[in-house]
């Protein structure tokens, strides 16, 4: 052992050899290779150790063996240089800028900013792009560098198509007119008009609940709900993949939260009654989507409504993407499942199909609606929907419950069928059931980023999401369709997208595909 | 003719030979080397690696010579994790990417590659696979584009070929074959760590223990023969002036991430041989299969040593690929339906999800504020911890971990804060001083 234990490092020996091949010192390569540890030989299967003399004459061979050790002696970001901006844009994520350190709270941002100028630099920051026009189908938009460009339009919510809609803008004008643009205040105080308490009848006759309440943005509904119901001592059982609002509002109402893998309904039960075996006084509230939006699946609601029922727990549902755009007669998930009228709480928002800004929660309890009013802060203590949003999703109410709805839907559902099958047809992964959106599965974020970077200027306009909208290392495209996209334009877009994709993979010399696991 | 020669002995080339035999294949297996002998490896097997040895009927041998533990001690600038990976989350790795769990164990242990690749050839051989030791191949034999054998010279110097119905290069991330058919790179990550380490005696601390400071980090795992393997590593940029003086500065690093190790190494423990290391690791994956090949192991897939998941990885890739070729040769798919299976499995959006998790940590920068408040907020939250762990293991996904809600929650469901650990106080000028290579 310790003729062993005094020999050089195989790196040590390296260096030698490497020395002596430039000096074309054949002899001293050999007597130091014999040197160099089993280790080293048997993981560096490609270098001719025990032949290095007879490289001489042999320059080409010599030349490569060279190569070779020296690839095993120098770092090797020194032979692969790399743009750092570009390094630094596609390598990081928004969570890692989540706990800034310092007190200033003024300076800490600084290092997030950095991270965004350089995704901005390498036009690799999709959060800023603005509008040139009314959107419908296509669109026309600038980039962070003032760069315009005009695509086939999937970055709408407007699944109805209800923006350039004669009827909708009618009712906006008119509005406007009777009531000018300013709700006076709270809902509390004076926001409302009649206007509203015509939506709130509409949108309960919609869900078949009696007790609805408007809120000024959808985010503001569910956090408003959940924060306006569960106190400390109460808990919270949350599908992992519920919106935001929702997630947030649970935070703030207590530490008891748990958080359900998604759609598992047995997985609920099982906390409930690990829950109500402990704890028979306080409440619990179960909160899940309808249609969720990241991975475009809905929960089995029947069984879940039961689950809740048998543990005297309350079931929360969101509707913001399906309600309207989807189900008979617009009712989304709900009337999919033959449950109007028998949800304990639905909460929804106008952001999508009702062409508008709000939110609205609703129940068969009269009581309930009074209580979120009062300690859902979002209500109280925000100014109401304007008079013309209130007014437009009135429209939109009317003409989903309509027969011309009924039209939207089925011209909205066959883009949706022409998006999935190209995109399916051509080899990509479209995630969930046939729904209004359509997630695209591309899974890393440099990939998806660069994809991203190509699609704004070849006519396609795609949000991609990543964290914290999806986990780490899943992000992808999320599609919204229209119902004024025509199949053509869909599978039109599906093909700019593939090529987008396999352009982004050659450039990112990527060999990692689409499967999940 | 054989059904399929292996080239390299390995842990991902005696493995495959081992389970195709076991199928009932004719296998021929051949390496450079004789067994037992050693090979550049951090040697550390996770508890899934640990499993495909107890699925393979091989743990028992292992275990009777080798030091075992189920806890992993995490220290990051101070701030310590101790934990297992969770049995559901093994069990569900198993089922997810084999379709069984059986034999799962939550163990993990550090076995070197003259105790380990000896065992693995054994059992091939006792499978019934021909193992040829001190085999060289010299080239590919390709037809019509297909590689449908290899050439080589045998123990004796005799010039051989042999023929088969498919080659696994399982030869390492140097592999000759991939080199001989000229295969790409793809997802290259050239920034990397420069690892050394030795074997030493003297001292017992019990499970391994995982360090890290600023720029640099250091392992003691108990290993074969009464050693502990002790290991330190840090950004291939400072490898240069590591090397002026590769003792020195291994007792110096050492005595930088953890001052606590650096003294039992310096007064207790007998260095029993040489220092090794390395530093070309930087990352890559390679094509996973062609006509008449396929790749397993670092040959496809070569990564950094900081998550020590190489041989894991290895034992992964022998059961998928055996699997895939078992139903081709015995007639009930495809070689391209079979490699499509092989194939998703390997170009996963997990796998490519862990590759950067990999090649971010592998940079070696210094944890972020945010990062080491993570560790903090994980600190008596065992469930978490373990599932954390889980992830750096690649048992669990890291998209499951690194998900906002969780880490919310995570954050609320804090026990200690920064006021508990030292790290935090001038934190900023910390931060600065971690930039400064040690060694220039």
């Amino acid at each position: 052992m310790t003729t062993e234990l005094d020999q050089r490092e195989d790196g040590e020996l390296i260096g030698i050899i490497l020395d002596a091949a430039h000096r074309g010192d054949f002899e001293t390569m050999a007597r130091t290779a014999s040197e160099v540890s089993e280790m080293t030989r048997n993981w560096a299967t490609h270098i001719p150790w025990d032949d290095l003399a007879s490289l001489e004459g042999a320059d080409d061979e010599l030349a490569r063996v060279v190569a070779d050790l020296t690839e095993m002696w120098e770092p090797a970001h020194l032979r692969n240089p790399v743009d750092p901006d570009e390094e630094y844009a596609l390598d990081k994520n928004a969570y890692d800028f989540y706990r800034p350190a310092g007190r200033n709270l003024l300076t800490r941002t600084e290092d997030f900013y950095g991270w965004v100028q350089a995704r901005r630099r390498t036009e690799t920051w999709q959060y800023s792009r603005v509008l040139e026009a009314a959107p419908d189908s296509v669109a026309q938009i600038t980039n962070d560098l003032g760069r315009r460009a005009r695509g086939i339009n999937f970055n709408s919510q407007d699944y109805l198509s209800f923006n350039t809609h004669p009827a909708i803008r009618e009712a906006a004008a008119k509005a406007m007119h009777d009531y000018g643009p300013h709700s006076a205040g709270s809902p509390m105080v004076l926001g409302n008009t009649r206007i509203s308490d015509d939506l709130e009848a509409a949108l309960g006759d919609l869900v078949g609940l009696d007790h609805v309440t408007l809120f000024p943005t959808g985010w503001a509904a569910g956090f408003g709900a959940v924060v306006g119901l569960v106190r400390q001592s109460d808990h919270i059982l949350i599908d992992r993949l519920a919106h935001s609002c929702l997630q947030q509002g649970a935070r703030a109402a207590t530490r008891n939260v748990v958080r359900y893998e998604h759609l598992n309904v047995e997985a609920v039960r099982r906390h409930l009654a690990e829950i109500r075996a402990t704890d028979t006084r306080n409440g619990i509230l179960v909160v899940t989507d309808g249609l969720f939006s990241v991975d475009a699946d809905w929960p089995d609601l029947v069984t879940l409504q039961r689950v809740c029922r048998e543990h005297d727990a309350t079931l929360l549902v969101d509707v913001a993407h399906d309600l309207g755009s989807m189900g008979p007669g617009g009712t989304g998930v709900l009337g999919m499942q033959n449950l109007l009228g028998s949800v304990d709480i639905v909460m929804g928002a106008f952001s999508k199909t009702f062409c508008s800004n709000g939110g609205f929660v609703a129940s068969n309890s009269p009581a309930l609606k009074q209580y979120v009013k009062m300690f859902g802060g979002s209500h109280f203590f925000s100014n109401a929907l304007s008079p013309v949003q209130t007014a437009v999703v009135r429209e939109a109410t009317r003409i989903i419950r309509s027969d011309e709805g009924d039209a939207l839907r089925a011209r909205l559902f066959t883009a949706i069928h022409a998006l999935r099958d190209e995109l399916t047809g051509r080899g990509l992964t479209c995630m969930g059931e046939p729904s209004p959106i359509v997630p695209l599965l591309i899974g890393n974020e440099k990939l998806a980023r660069t994809a991203n970077r190509l699609l704004f200027d070849r006519g396609v306009l795609a949000f991609m999401v990543e964290f914290p909208v999806t986990p780490t290392g899943s992000s992808r495209f999320r599609l919204q369709v229209q119902a004024g996209h025509r199949p053509e334009e869909a599978r039109e877009a599906a093909r700019i997208i593939e090529g987008a994709i396999a352009d982004s993979r050659a450039y990112l010399s990527s060999a990692f595909g689409s499967a999940p696991r | 003719m054989y059904d399929a020669i292996v080239v390299g002995a390995r842990c991902a080339g005696a493995s495959t030979a081992l389970l195709l035999a076991r199928r009932g294949h004719r296998v021929l297996v051949v390496d450079r080397s004789s067994f037992p002998s050693d090979v550049i490896s951090t040697h550390f097997l996770w508890p899934h690696g640990m499993s495909y040895l107890n699925r393979w009927g091989l743990l028992e041998q292992v275990l009777a010579v080798t030091p075992a533990h189920t806890t992993v001690e995490v220290v990051n600038d101070g701030i310590s994790l101790t934990g297992s990976v969770p049995i559901e989350l093994l069990r569900e790795y198993f089922r997810d990417l084999h379709g069984d769990d059986s034999g799962v164990v939550q163990s993990c242990a550090s076995v070197r590659r003259r105790v380990l690749d000896e065992i693995l050839v054994g059992a091939a051989a006792k499978a019934g696979a021909e193992v040829r030791t001190s085999f060289t191949v010299r080239e590919l034999i390709v037809e019509d584009g297909q590689v449908v054998g290899i050439r080589g010279r045998t123990v004796d110097g005799e010039l051989v070929e042999e023929r088969a119905r498919i080659v696994v290069g399982a030869d390492g991330r140097n592999s000759f074959v991939a080199r001989t058919l000229a295969l790409p790179k793809y997802d290259e990550r050239p920034r990397c760590t420069f690892a050394y380490w030795s074997y030493w005696s003297g001292f017992d601390l019990g499970p391994a223990q995982l360090h890290r400071r600023g720029r640099l980090a250091c392992a003691v795992v108990p290993t074969n023969f009464d050693q502990n393997m002790v290991l330190v590593w840090g950004p291939s940029e400072w490898s240069r002036e590591f090397r002026h003086d590769v003792p020195g500065n291994y007792q110096k690093a050492l005595d930088f991430v953890s001052p606590e190790l650096g003294e039992v190494v310096r007064t207790r423990g007998t260095r029993e041989e040489r220092i090794y290391g390395t530093l070309d690791q930087s990352a890559f994956l390679r094509p996973l299969h062609g006509p008449g090949w396929v790749l397993v192991g670092d040959a496809e897939s070569a990564k950094d040593q900081c998550t020590a998941i190489g041989m894991t990885h290895a034992f992964r890739d022998a059961e998928l690929v055996s699997a895939a070729l078992d139903r081709w040769l015995r007639g009930d798919t495809s070689i391209d339906e079979a490699m499509t299976v092989y194939g998703d499995r390997r170009r996963s959006q997990n796998a490519a999800a862990y590759h950067d998790y990999v090649c971010t940590l592998a940079e070696m920068r210094p944890y972020r504020h945010d990062e080491l408040q993570l560790f903090v907020a994980l600190r008596g939250n065992q469930q978490e911890t373990d599932r954390f762990i889980a992830t750096h293991a690649d048992v669990a996904p890291v998209s499951e971990f690194f998900q906002a809600s969780n880490l919310f929650l995570l954050n609320d469901a804090a026990k200690e804060s920064s006021a508990d650990h030292a790290v935090f106080e001038d934190f900023a000028e910390t931060s600065r001083s971690y930039q400064q290579n040690l060694f220039a």
